[in-house]
């Protein structure tokens, strides 16, 4: 990863009609880094990425990739990215093979040895019309044509959609990989574990707005953790509950059970000095967790 | 309006019916207003034997010509392509739409959904022909014209049945087939194919009983347009929809459902088969996806071979030998017929004496246009709108390409296959004259075909434009059919009024045969004419596609 920027947005906004889609979303993508970019639906994460694609344009603000604007470079733009669109939808009387062919003359010819390897890494049929495949399947067409032209800047929505367990690790892997070698990656997705395992940083949108912009780990390091306390007699309730960062406070005999989103340093000083603490233990907050607690809350947090 | 399938499908298919009856009306009126200034006297006071050829009842007035003109071709039309639509749709268009699994994951059976469809299709078809049997005496009143001579409610009904045969037909294919392009391409053939029959059979001495063959026949055979309606005729339409409706139920419950919109080909067949597999592995796969234009050229293959077979074979090859079986007497009476006479009525052309003012009129007069327009007018609106609504268009976009290449791309596809229409037409006519020994002029063949290509053309790029502003496939279609039939009314009948003749240059169809190229060779300015609308239109769907936002869904 480097401090270049390869996804740029400014105040970027769409209303369709009366609905704001996007608003006012300043966002930057750091070259090689692999950006989750997290929201319910309906939230303007599609919205978002065909904005960025061109597809649609703006009401205001600005988008580019790689420094290029997004409308009036956007071929120039789509020379250098792979794009899995959500819900992927292909030429259903075309073989994948025919498709990948389709898809590689119209951007100049690619590597099919590149091809090849991704086919076989994704255990993909490319010799069936893309009409006659299970999603899951029709899905790894998708994601190698993304990838045969080893893009500077992969951008895709739900990629992992309809993928099998065995196939979303090889993806996630081949993600990595990709990234490793430089390409920044901007995924879309509401597989959290996936985004939680793969991602550098995330984005969390709400209702058009970006709400949170974070690396994954200091979000986990902010975020709200189940603490178990384990004390050499009873405590009470009532004497953990005021304590700052503490909620949920639920105790039975000598166990204390409670979430916490402060400075776990603080914490453990008070307790100690009260109690004679003899365990503890600290469950850390997965991305559902997190994304929930965005969702769950009223106010905006950033 | 969602209770039931029936409420749905009539939901989803009402405005297109009220709009087409509403267009109708306007053009009733246009029709009627143009008539009203013209002294008919002098037509209704011909020969007998001049109204029959030309289907003018005697004692007719104003306003019953205008209808039974009206009614008779664009209405007929219309409401039969109509019910066609729906008719295709009924179980196809689900299987197309990815929807028929959720449909009959309800407690619903086949059978209950393709009744409920009918049952749409014959309460909007029927509601369509009462519209047009209301809309004649109230223009009439308003315009103050005495209606006479004919029997509007007779009419109405036989339209009603008509248009119901065509229908239940392509309901019965699309329910054997599941393939909706298929129910209508046919359905719609065997429609221009009967309607061109009729007018042809009855003139050739022996085969005028072949004319009994084409449903077409049934609906104003015996003119219920004046003698009230013809029990006999619509007890046999009636009888052959019951057993296409029956045909229907019993292959939309015998066979699998489709859960993909996937095609086979003649080229995926010949590409499946090991004697073809190698040469045509690489003209189905690699050639037909190596541009855009060739891909989109591939994807409407079967309407081209249709559309070429029509025109080459039917339209051309056959008529030279059977203008040869006509009644001659009977055509030199069309000689004697003013050309404003045939405008009159509506008809495209009317001296059939000569072989060339015979292929005008049966194979250049409406077929060739219609089946250039066919074909431009589906890649057109197919081009772009149809890849928005098929969801490939963003994918397609992320390409390194312009908007603007994809929209010369499709065009390009549209030029060659309409060029390939117009050389079937051309080809078929040449072999046709040379077969039955008619002699018309080689060059003259090749400029008329030229000039239905081009004709044909404005139409298809006008699609594309629709398309292009829209991303909406059925605007795009219903668009351009709705605005074919108007510019072919306005050639049609504008000239017949002297404060309205100007208005026929608006008409793209009056720089197609009103100076009988078959006879008197190409108008080179007519061809820049419509070649350049051709262009405009095609770099008007550039600015357009560019402009706006693309469509998610359709």
């Amino acid at each position: 990863m480097t401090d270049q920027i390869a996804i740029h947005a400014e105040k970027l906004t769409k209303h369709y009609g009366d609905v704001r889609a996007l608003v006012d979303l300043d966002l930057d993508v750091r070259a090689g880094e692999i950006f989750g970019f997290l929201g319910p639906n309906g939230a303007g994460k599609t919205t978002t990425i065909r904005t960025m694609l061109d597809e649609i344009r703006p009401t205001s603000g600005k988008a580019s990739i790689l420094g290029l604007d997004s409308h009036d470079a956007a071929v120039e733009i789509r020379r250098h990215i792979g794009y899995v669109p959500g819900d992927l939808a292909l030429y259903p009387n075309l073989t994948g093979r025919d498709t990948l062919t389709y898809f590689a003359n119209l951007r100049g010819g690619v590597d099919w040895g590149y091809v090849e390897e991704l086919t076989e890494r994704l255990e993909a049929d490319l010799s069936k019309k893309v009409g006659d495949l299970s999603s899951g399947n029709r899905q790894k067409v998708g994601l190698i044509q993304a990838f045969m032209n080893r893009p500077q800047v992969l951008i895709m929505d739900e990629p992992s959609s309809g993928l099998d367990p065995l196939m979303q690790r090889a993806f996630q892997t081949l993600m990595r990989e990709v990234a490793a070698d430089g390409t920044t990656v901007f995924l879309s997705s509401h597989t959290l574990s996936e985004v939680q395992r793969v991602a550098d940083r995330v984005g969390i949108i709400r209702r058009g707005k970006l709400i949170a912009l974070e690396a994954v780990a200091s979000l986990r390091s902010k975020a709200i953790r189940t603490v178990n306390l384990y004390f050499d007699g009873p405590v009470e309730a009532s004497v953990l509950e005021p304590l700052p960062g503490v909620r949920d406070v639920k105790v039975q005999d000598h166990h204390a059970m409670l979430s916490f989103d402060g400075q776990m340093e603080t914490l453990l000083k008070v307790v100690t000095e009260r109690f004679h603490v003899l365990d503890i233990s600290t469950e850390a907050a997965d991305l559902e967790e997190i994304f929930l607690t965005y969702y769950r809350d009223d106010e905006v947090v950033v | 309006m969602l209770a039931s399938v029936f409420a749905k499908t009539t939901r989803d298919r009402w405005k297109g019916m009220a709009i087409a009856m509403f267009s109708l009306g306007l053009l009733l009126w246009m029709v009627m207003a143009v008539y009203q200034d013209i002294d008919i006297s002098v037509y209704s006071d011909l020969p007998e034997v001049f109204l029959s050829i030309m289907g003018i009842p005697e004692g007719a007035d104003v306003a019953s010509l205008a209808v039974g003109v009206l009614y008779g071709f664009y209405g007929a039309l219309t409401l039969a392509g109509l019910a066609v639509s729906m008719g295709s749709s009924s179980v196809a268009g689900e299987e197309r739409d990815g929807t028929i699994g959720l449909l009959l994951g309800n407690p619903k059976s086949r059978t209950n959904v393709l009744v409920s469809k009918a049952a749409s299709m014959l309460l909007l078809v029927g509601l369509g022909a009462l519209a047009l049997w209301g809309a004649a005496p109230l223009i009439a009143g308003i315009l103050d014209v005495r209606m006479g001579g004919m029997q509007v409610g007779p009419y109405a009904l036989h339209l009603f049945v008509n248009a119901l045969f065509y229908g239940f037909l392509a309901m019965a294919i699309g329910a054997w087939t599941g393939k909706r392009g298929l129910a209508s391409g046919v359905s719609a053939g065997v429609m221009a194919l009967g309607f061109v029959a009729v007018g042809i059979f009855p003139i050739i001495e022996g085969w005028e009983n072949v004319a009994k063959v084409f449903p077409w026949y049934y609906f104003d055979n015996g003119q219920p347009v004046i003698n009230g309606i013809q029990w006999g005729d619509l007890a046999v339409l009636m009888g052959a929809i019951v057993v296409l409706a029956a045909i229907a139920l019993v292959g939309v419950n015998r066979r699998d459902l489709r859960s993909h919109n996937v095609g086979v080909t003649l080229l995926d067949r010949l590409r499946g088969s090991p004697l073809t597999q190698k040469i045509v592995d690489r003209l189905a796969g690699a050639t037909r996806v190596s541009r855009i234009s060739i891909k989109t050229a591939s994807e409407h293959q079967g309407l081209l071979i249709v559309s070429a077979y029509i025109m080459f074979f039917l339209m051309g090859v056959l008529m030279g030998p059977l203008y040869g079986l006509m009644d001659q007497t009977l055509l030199d009476f069309t000689k004697q017929i003013p050309e404003e006479l045939w405008a009159f009525v509506g008809a495209a052309g009317g001296d059939m004496s000569t072989a060339e003012g015979f292929y005008e009129a049966e194979t250049f007069g409406l077929m060739a246009p219609i089946a250039v327009i066919v074909v431009t007018a589906v890649i057109g609106a197919r081009a772009l709108a149809g890849e928005e609504q098929n969801r490939t268009m963003g994918l397609l976009l992320a390409n390194p390409i312009k908007r603007s290449r994809v929209v010369v791309e499709k065009a390009l596809a549209m030029v060659v296959y309409a060029i390939a229409v117009g050389f079937s037409t051309f080809l078929g006519v040449w072999l046709g004259s040379v077969l039955g020994g008619l002699g018309i002029n080689v060059g003259n063949i090749a400029a008329t075909s030229l000039l239905a290509t081009l004709v044909g053309l404005v139409f298809g790029t006008l699609a594309l434009a629709l398309s292009a502003a829209t991303g909406r496939v059925r605007v795009a279609i219903f668009g351009t059919v709705g605005a074919a039939l108007v510019f072919h009314l306005v050639n049609s009948f504008a000239s017949l009024n002297d404060s309205l003749a100007g208005w026929a240059r608006v008409s793209p169809f009056s720089y197609y045969l009103n100076t009988h190229p078959l006879q008197n060779g190409m108008d080179w300015g007519n061809g820049a004419i419509l070649a350049g609308l051709t262009v405009v239109l095609v770099a008007l769907s550039v600015v357009m596609f560019q402009r706006r936002d693309l469509r998610q869904t359709g």
